[in-house]
């Protein structure tokens, strides 16, 4: 009677602490995969503490694995309450970090796009008026059908590759990002692509004097 | 028997605590990690639809000043506003609440001035697709 209740017990409570370490992180799943091969035998071996705590002393080296399982068990339960109050504690930080790191960046590639876009749509004379030479209005509209072609999520995506690969710099393990990037683009002008528009953009209102941009 | 039982529940508080403490060591690099993340991504979506609109503003704003008459009073007070919004905006505190609201009447306004100037200008990255953007005029 006692044993199939203790195995009720905690076969519950492991079957809730496997499906939410399943479902967390990789820190975690390391402890629960030594737990996991344990774990049958130890709900066997909680029988046997049971019913065999009246010859204990025989057993204490029986026992001593037990505690350490036991340990284990806690030590994952207790695991994983702490990493989800770590990341709370913390998340926000970090999202403000992060925001903080991207938002100029975004915002000067945002320019580009909103200059080359509303000039687009102006009618010709206004054009004219805002831009001398038939030379530089197409070296806008050719800048707007680039910047055109690039979604969010590939600005986004070359951005990304552009913090990648300035942390391995830093590091100093550049050859590594190298190793996976490439397809469109060689790495470097990834990295610049970005930056390039605005500066491009900046260079073409330098030559415009009729339009006037506010400086990021 | 009662001081085992005793002892064993001091042990399973104290592999707990133990437990909790090296994950919320963890967590405390992993939720920095995984929040800042979410922050790049929302940073850069955030500051390119703010940039666009700046653009537009600027350019709108040029117009102005070579065909002052191009615009309506009401256009252009509008441009105006939007040109007041995007500098309110607390780009480099994205916990402020006031950021969502900024964000919708800057949404609002470009709606309205495009479709008072009689042309469909859309916002062509997040949250819109590229490709559904149609440039008329």
């Amino acid at each position: 009677m006692k044993s199939s209740l203790a195995e009720e017990l905690y076969s519950e409570s492991l079957k809730l602490s496997k499906r939410e370490l399943d479902s967390s992180s990789s820190a975690e799943n390391k402890v629960s995969d030594i737990q996991d091969s344990e774990r049958d035998h130890s709900l066997h071996e909680d029988d046997y503490f049971w019913d065999g705590s009246d010859q204990k002393l025989e057993k204490s080296s029986d026992l001593d694995r037990d505690w350490q399982r036991r340990r284990e068990q806690f030590h994952t339960i207790g695991y994983r309450d702490g990493i989800i109050a770590g990341k709370e504690a913390t998340v926000q930080e970090g999202f403000n970090i992060g925001f903080q790191e991207s938002v100029s960046v975004g915002y000067r590639w945002g320019i580009v796009r909103g200059v080359t876009s509303a000039l687009a749509i102006l009618p010709d004379a206004l054009k004219e008026k805002l831009i001398d030479t038939e030379e530089r209005r197409t070296e806008f509209k050719k800048l707007h059908e680039s910047t055109r072609s690039l979604s969010t999520t590939d600005a986004l995506k070359l951005f990304n590759d552009a913090v990648v690969a300035k942390k391995s710099t830093e590091k100093g393990e550049s050859s590594e990002v190298s190793s996976h990037e490439g397809d469109h683009h060689q790495q470097r002008s990834e990295q610049k692509q970005l930056e390039s528009y605005h500066e491009e953009l900046q260079s073409l209102i330098l030559k415009s004097p009729q339009i006037k941009i506010q400086s990021p | 028997m009662e001081d085992i039982f005793d002892t064993s529940l001091n042990l399973e508080e104290t592999h707990l605590k133990e437990g909790f403490d090296d994950g919320y060591k963890d967590g405390l690099i992993a939720g920095k990690e995984e929040g800042r993340q979410v922050g790049l991504k929302l940073g850069f979506e955030a500051g390119e639809e703010l940039g666009f609109y700046r653009g537009c503003v600027d350019v709108w704003k040029s117009v102005i000043r070579v065909d002052p008459t191009r615009f309506s009073d009401r256009v252009q007070k509008a441009i105006k506003q939007m040109s007041e919004l995007i500098e309110n905006y607390p780009v480099m505190n994205p916990e402020d609440e006031s950021v969502q609201e900024i964000m919708d009447s800057l949404r609002l306004k470009f709606r309205g001035i495009s479709a008072s100037m009689g042309v469909k200008l859309d916002y062509n990255g997040y949250p819109k697709s590229f490709s559904g953007a149609k440039e008329i005029f």
